[in-house]
């Protein structure tokens, strides 16, 4: 999944959006799912595209799996760039 | 709740209320209401508590319709007169009428939150005569539009406030979760690590353990995001920041730096981050959220370690068994390390988990522990053994879950114990259990402890060679052994690795 394709999924871009404006938070789907106000089986797919597309780091467990925010400044810096151009909510 | 003073003497929260006041939906339908009552010239809004002639002039020229320009003097005069009504209206803070000098009405309505006035709102209108009762009406609304808008403004900066605590929070839920789902020691320091780095945003985080002999941190785990390998350091106790971290038992922090003790009882260790991703300096919050995960991983680390000690002492407990059984059958040599070295590798390949392969590492050693109670004639007999003699041989799987049951901590190598003589076809014992009745330990111990059989030294039979040993095994699947199982040992009796660790120990060479 491209970042531009993620971008045009509202979900996938709450969860950026969270994730951008809290990047030292590492949350479980349940958490997430609260935080956005979204459906948690759908919460926990996107963030697994999410994982994929490096946008988000999951640390897992055996009892969950906690996700963060990438390190990678580049890949935030590009990622502040779009989110500027999407429309708020 | 925060209030900056601002140069017009309004505090910040006053300005944030005024912006909230002027886009209020509320107060433009009063507007409307009131307004098809007296038909304003002007509605006016003054953001100060105390304005200045400069500040009215402003208000009068961008609302009133008959201001005619800054130099006009009958302008000059309105503002002037306006100022006088404000004065009295901060005095008896209560709606007070006036008329202009271009013939028009008008009123001021302070704003009021406790006892302090914050603003003015007024109107200019051409209708002289409007009912007290309409006035009233309007102080009412303004007073319930006014309390509406602050209420709002009180939720917000709660919500503001409130929101990135509770994300904190959540966040150190998460990783307490996190770092207590591991007691492998080896897995859950690199894990504190990396969520360390993820909560700091900082580029490297290190975490060294005293040797209190040596007086030294040992490096035991290092993440650096920026490099693909990283060299471990040790520290002396008081030198560098881990060292004096260390050393005083408080965080020291410098601009690229953070670190923190991890302090249980005494200290134990100390936890270091460097470089923040955004390279901005580490604050007292910084070290505060650090501390906080540093209270947590010295919890998850002495659980660690206490267990692995307990984990070592049960070890330790079922090779002195061992020792004391092997004593019982002189001149029998047990192979145990290649025995468990086979017993694991199946089960891995079988995909057991980390409860189950630990099971079974100490039923590979203690399978037989239940001979202890049969009488050392009988071990040691030459011959075949009687029918009586032989139900008491089959009583030891029996005796050794007996031996145990007394220590919780092999609560679940029992089955395994007890029942790794069944057979798959259900001609086994002690219950004649078949198939995936036998519990997948007892299934693989089964075949262990079979090969070991024929390939050990016994006195009432000849050592097989391993390649029988092998072929009865194979034969034998399907009947006495699960083919599956049978399958898995196959491939790991081939193994080049196994094959020479056993002929080592049985035949001293490889």
């Amino acid at each position: 999944m491209d970042i531009a394709k993620i971008f045009r999924s509202d979900i996938h871009l709450k969860i950026i959006k969270f994730f951008h404006e809290n990047q030292a938070s590492i949350d479980t789907p349940r958490g997430v799912a609260t935080w956005i106000g979204g459906e948690r089986a759908k919460v926990k797919n996107a963030l697994e595209d999410l994982v994929k597309a490096d946008i988000l780091v999951a640390h897992r467990a055996t009892s969950t799996t906690g996700y963060s925010y990438t390190s990678d400044d580049k890949l935030i810096s590009k990622i502040a760039k779009l989110l500027k151009k999407t429309k708020p909510a | 709740m925060e209030e900056i003073k601002t140069n017009g003497g309004n505090t910040q929260y006053q300005r944030e209320l005024f912006a909230r006041l002027k886009k209020s939906i509320s107060l433009k339908r009063e507007e409307e209401c009131i307004g098809c009552i007296i038909q304003p010239s002007a509605w006016w809004i003054i953001e100060k508590a105390n304005p200045r002639i400069p500040d009215l002039k402003k208000v009068i020229s961008c609302d009133c319709p008959n201001y005619k320009g800054p130099s006009s003097a009958r302008n000059a005069n309105c503002v002037k007169m306006v100022f006088g009504i404000i004065q009295k209206v901060r005095e008896t803070k209560a709606l007070t009428k006036f008329d202009c000098i271009y013939s028009l009405h008008g009123f001021i309505y302070p704003i009021i939150q406790g006892d302090k006035i914050y603003g003015y709102i007024g109107a200019c209108y051409k209708k002289k005569d409007i009912a007290p009762q309409i006035l009233d009406i309007f102080a009412a609304f303004t007073d319930t539009i006014v309390r509406e808008v602050q209420k709002e403004l009180e939720l917000s900066k709660l919500y503001e406030t409130v929101r990135p605590r509770a994300i904190a929070l959540s966040t150190v839920h998460t990783v307490h979760r996190l770092i207590s789902s591991t007691l492998d020691l080896s897995e859950l320091i690199p894990r504190i690590a990396r969520l360390s780095l993820q909560i700091m945003r900082a580029n490297r985080c290190s975490i060294k353990l005293v040797d209190s002999k040596r007086k030294i941190l040992l490096p035991k785990a290092t993440v650096d995001l920026r490099k693909k390998t990283v060299t471990l350091k040790k520290v002396k106790i008081g030198r560098h920041a881990p060292g004096k971290a260390f050393k005083y038992g408080r965080p020291i922090r410098g601009r690229d730096y953070l670190a923190v003790p991890l302090i249980d009882e005494d200290t134990i260790g100390v936890i270091t981050v460097y470089d923040k991703i955004d390279r901005k300096p580490f604050t007292q919050f910084d070290q505060e959220i650090m501390s906080t995960m540093a209270e947590q991983a010295v919890i998850a680390i002495k659980n660690a370690q206490l267990y692995k000690e307990q984990e070592r002492l049960t070890m330790g407990s079922i090779k002195s068994l061992a020792k004391v059984l092997d004593t019982r059958a002189p001149g029998t040599y047990v192979p145990r390390a290649s025995f468990l070295k086979i017993a694991l590798a199946m089960g891995q390949e079988m995909h057991l988990d980390a409860e189950n392969m630990k099971s079974l590492e100490y039923a590979a050693i203690l399978h037989d522990a239940g001979e202890i109670v049969i009488p050392y004639k009988l071990l040691t007999k030459p011959s075949k053994l009687t029918g009586k003699e032989y139900e008491i041989v089959k009583s030891h799987p029996m005796a050794g879950v007996e031996i145990i049951k007394h220590m919780k901590a092999l609560k679940s190598v029992m089955p395994i114990i007890l029942y790794h003589h069944e057979n798959y076809d259900g001609s086994g014992y002690p219950k004649g259990l078949k198939k995936e009745q036998i519990p997948i330990g007892a299934r693989i111990m089964g075949v262990v402890s079979a090969f070991e059989a024929m390939i050990t030294k016994r006195p009432y039979r000849t050592v097989r060679k391993i390649s029988d040993a092998i072929e009865e095994i194979r034969k034998n699947s399907g009947t006495q052994f699960d083919p599956k199982v049978v399958h898995v040992f196959l491939s790991v009796i081939n193994r080049k690795d196994v094959q020479q660790a056993l002929e080592k120990e049985l035949y001293g060479h490889s």
